[in-house]
């Protein structure tokens, strides 16, 4: 992903050239729509959400400062649109006592009971508060960058970095109640 | 559980392709956009006259409510009064207050009002 290109493309767009609106959909649609997809755990809305935040951007290009990088301007601005639909519409999350209990974490080849534990933990961090949730997602999103994941949630470093804890020791509450720490510590030498 | 755990398990989620048609879809929505002319501006110009000439009505009733109010003995409850004997006491409040400049300002001021809502009006016809 280029920042010369993301800020030539804005360029051209500013000066009435909307094709060049195309270039940067090409280079973030993937991001973008895994970001919803996050969110929403929907795949349909995942790109309608997407399509929102990209034409949300079209509409507020003149008000990127380039103080930061283009990327960093359109996540925040996602995060929020996407953070405002989903409190409108929720997403539609399995609370974790509704999911079967977890049998046995370890199968022989570690295979099909290693997915169901980690879609279970996938499962538990939607179940989580919003403002824990968004902080997890987004601090896994954007690979365990605490600065680009606090710009996304428009909330200081300090902020974020609580959520994050907080967030992981509900988390694990949870999972020893449903019996899925066990097999996640034994891992551990 | 560790957070190496959850680490791994929560940076493993699954990545989705966008479909082939999205970029397209979201260009045929910016070029709609674009296509599409801007909202009609609030007329502001023509709508602070009318907002100022309210500010002034809704101040010379509290006046008046409250010169009519100030006479009346404390003991007793006041009276409720209907807009017609408001703007009539206003005018002899005003009156009394400051004598002709008040009743010449009150008049300058329905002018005024009459002749802002006669041009909004005919502007539109």
């Amino acid at each position: 992903m280029s920042a010369a290109e993301d800020q030539a493309d804005v360029e051209n767009v500013l000066a009435g050239d909307d094709s060049a609106f195309d270039g940067i959909v090409r280079r973030w649609q993937g991001p973008i729509v895994n970001l919803a997809y996050r969110f929403c755990r929907d795949r349909a809305r995942a790109e309608d959400m997407a399509q929102d935040a990209f034409l949300r951007a079209y509409r507020a290009l003149a008000s990127w400062r380039r103080e930061a990088a283009f990327s960093t301007w359109l996540f925040a601005l996602a995060t929020n649109l996407f953070r405002t639909d989903l409190r409108r519409i929720p997403a539609g999350t399995i609370p974790l006592e509704e999911l079967p209990e977890l049998q046995d974490t370890h199968a022989a080849d570690g295979g099909l009971e290693d997915e169901d534990r980690d879609r279970v933990v996938r499962n538990a961090v939607y179940a989580l508060p919003t403002k824990y949730r968004e902080a997890i997602l987004l601090f896994y999103f954007h690979e365990m960058d605490v600065p680009a994941a606090a710009r996304s949630l428009g909330v200081p470093e300090g902020t974020f970095k609580a959520r994050l804890f907080r967030g992981r020791e509900i988390l694990r509450g949870k999972l020893e109640r449903r019996g899925v720490s066990a097999g996640l510590q034994e891992e551990i030498p | 559980m560790t957070r190496d755990a959850l680490d791994r398990i929560l940076s493993s989620e699954e990545q989705i392709v966008p479909s082939s048609g999205f970029a397209g879809s979201v260009m045929d929505a910016v070029r709609r956009e674009a296509a599409t002319p801007p909202p009609i501006p609030f007329p502001w110009e023509r709508a602070l006259p009318g907002f100022a000439l309210g500010v002034v009505a809704l101040a010379t009733l509290l006046f008046a409510g409250f010169m009519l109010r100030s006479p009346a003995s404390p003991a007793a409850a006041p009276p409720a009064y209907t807009l017609p004997q408001l703007l009539a006491a206003a005018r002899v409040a005003a009156v009394k207050a400051d004598g002709a400049g008040w009743a010449a300002l009150a008049l300058l001021l329905t002018l005024a009002s009459v002749f802002f809502s006669l041009r909004a009006t005919g502007s539109r016809t």
